[in-house]
């Protein structure tokens, strides 16, 4: 195989961003998404084709690796983290989003106790 | 004077229909469930009555049902799972890992010591590969692999097989203060046994010195134990220096517990002059339940199995090796071995910038450990606060004190002990545990959640208020009356 052509690394590179943006873990997503911009930052500089072709190879079997594992990270989805909500309140506007949490932190053990030692 | 007040307060609440008081005292003491660790108020569920209209509406009988009734499971509130910000407990497992391992629990389900057929043999190959990727990872041979079922097996499979292999002649084992439960609870159960064994102390930073070292081997010596990351507080220990310093020995052994340090810090055992290793699993964002033991063959290193069996890996750990878990750990490693030093990049960057976060905001900190540890691995003590209080009022971060073996009692930590912390600050201590996956945006959360929790907490501590008006507590007699 010769070189990959600049449209095939660019369509590796967006099919692989999209792809990492179907996790459904926070966590999964946010690294694949930095990892694969970190590597084809890397890539860039590289002048090497046959460097250039075993890095296109690699990323086109790892392309399937993350399809598959997305796939069943979607099926076993859990509850988001405390972090998403935070964002997701802040976009849509939900002002009082985060306070029955927040209530609950302080509200449970602590306060009636400052009051009684008060 | 609490329990007056106490008692109307009991009275004014209404009685035990109450759904809402109930819930609101049971907040701190229940457990999270176990099928998901969440950020939740347990309330406890509504009486059982006629279902929700829109369920019934969404689920109306069709006559292929046979008149049963559907079961609709209650729609959970919307809970939030905490940050996790524990990886020296567990670190989740890499979906690639998983990946690797899924076929393998699915099609290709032979024995891997099935010679006659296709079955065992490509289990047997998948195996082998593995193999290559974990002795790869450490600079070892395939053949010095052995499998086992995590770093507890490998540390106890080591230390009581060396040992007990040269009871004859050699009756004297050296570890450290800090080591893991299961090293020291292995010496132990060998000092029953009759084996002397010592327990080198370590300096303020962790690290052990080399002089205590080279006065404590003897004639008898014949295993050294020393660990290479500290679980507790990240410390590294100059493994090299004191693989060169036991093998100025002749016929001691070299072991290092590297269950934390593997993958996260470039390691070989031909450079540090490591004969025997212990690798986890579960810490190296592989599958927990797997584990490896380095045991070298040349000059051979000899030790007495503790299971006897059908005589697989080299008759040292017998029984059926798990295939597929078997195939996780080399995919971790071999995944380890390719993002380490981006992972190691990173790992950095966030931990500075945690304990920026924290230590520009907060005074009266102490990092425990030498500051040149895996910075992964982030232990802070909090003067003046309680660590239990504080790890209850941080309901939506995931933390432990210290090692999750140990976080059961409310014993302070035998490791910040021998680094020579004092009682309050080793109570008060917080470890905090950064990984791959681990992003910027829980780092300032967190942050943002300790800096409010440790300033509340010492807003209400007496302790505190007279820090603040300059009394040394220290000097303080409590048991004066």
């Amino acid at each position: 195989m010769s070189a990959p052509t600049r449209s095939q690394v660019l369509g590796l590179y967006t099919t692989m961003l999209r792809t990492s943006r179907t996790f459904a873990s926070y966590n999964f997503r946010n690294y694949f998404l930095r990892r694969t911009k970190e590597k084809f930052r890397q890539y860039a500089s590289e002048t090497d084709p046959a460097k250039a072709t075993q890095f296109f190879q690699e990323g086109v079997k790892e392309l399937e690796v993350l399809r598959r594992a997305a796939v069943v990270n979607r099926l076993y989805e859990g509850p988001k983290l405390v972090v998403e909500k935070e964002r997701l309140g802040r976009a849509a506007g939900f002002g009082g989003g985060g306070s029955g949490m927040e209530a609950s932190v302080g509200g449970s053990g602590q306060p009636t106790g400052s009051q009684r030692v008060a | 004077m609490l329990t007056r007040q106490l008692a109307p307060l009991r009275l004014r609440r209404p009685l035990p229909s109450t759904s809402r008081s109930l819930g609101s005292i049971r907040t701190f003491v229940q457990p999270t469930p176990a099928y998901h660790a969440s950020v939740q108020d347990v309330s406890p569920a509504p009486p059982p009555g006629p279902p929700a209209p829109e369920v019934e509406a969404h689920f109306t009988p069709s006559a292929s049902m046979l008149g049963f009734k559907l079961e609709v499971p209650r729609r959970e509130e919307s809970t939030l799972r905490p940050i996790y910000l524990d990886v020296q407990a567990t670190a989740p497992m890499d979906p690639r890992v998983l990946d690797a391992m899924l076929p393998y629990y699915t099609d290709q389900y032979g024995n891997p010591h099935s010679r006659t057929h296709a079955y065992g043999w490509e289990a047997e190959k998948a195996v082998e590969v593995a193999r290559k990727h974990v002795a790869d990872l450490i600079g070892a041979e395939d053949k010095d692999i052995i499998f086992t079922s995590g770093a507890t097996e490998s540390n106890n499979m080591i230390i009581k097989g060396v040992a007990r292999f040269h009871k004859d002649k050699k009756n004297h084992i050296i570890t450290t203060q800090t080591e893991h439960k299961c090293v020291l609870d292995s010496c132990r159960k060998l000092q029953e046994e009759g084996f002397e064994v010592t327990y080198l102390p370590v300096q303020e930073n962790g690290i052990i010195r080399l002089s205590d070292l080279a006065q404590a081997i003897r004639p008898t010596t014949s295993l050294v134990s020393i660990m290479a990351v500290n679980n507790e507080t990240g410390v590294i220990q100059p493994l090299k220096e004191i693989g060169a310093l036991v093998k100025s020995h002749r016929g001691v052994y070299f072991h290092s517990d590297c269950a934390q340090a593997v993958g996260k810090i470039p390691l070989d055992v031909n450079d540090a002059q490591i004969d025997l290793m212990s690798i986890s699993g579960h810490k190296i964002y592989g599958p927990k339940g797997v584990g490896a033991a380095y045991v070298r063959r040349r000059p051979r290193v000899r030790l007495e199995p503790i299971l006897s069996g059908g005589g697989q890996e080299r008759g040292l750990r017998s029984g059926t090796l798990p295939a597929p878990l078997i195939v996780g750990l080399g995919e971790a490693c071999s995944l380890a071995q390719r993002e380490m030093a981006s992972d190691h990049a990173r790992v950095s960057a966030l931990s500075n910038r945690l304990i920026h976060g924290i230590t520009s905001q907060v005074s009266h900190i102490v990092r425990n450990g030498a500051a040149s540890g895996y910075p992964g691995c982030v232990n802070l003590s909090f003067s003046y606060v309680e660590g239990e209080s504080l790890l209850m009022a941080l309901k939506d971060v995931a933390l432990s004190s210290g090692s999750a073996c140990t976080s059961a009692s409310l014993e302070p930590s035998y490791v910040l002990r021998a680094l020579g912390a004092a009682e309050d600050m080793a109570h008060s201590s917080l470890r905090f545990g950064i990984g791959r996956f681990t992003t910027e945006e829980e780092i300032d959360f967190v942050v943002q959640r300790i800096v409010s929790v440790v300033n509340k907490l010492r807003d209400m501590s007496p302790l505190w208020e007279m820090v603040q008006e300059g009394i040394d507590i220290s000097t303080i007699d409590w048991t004066q009356h």
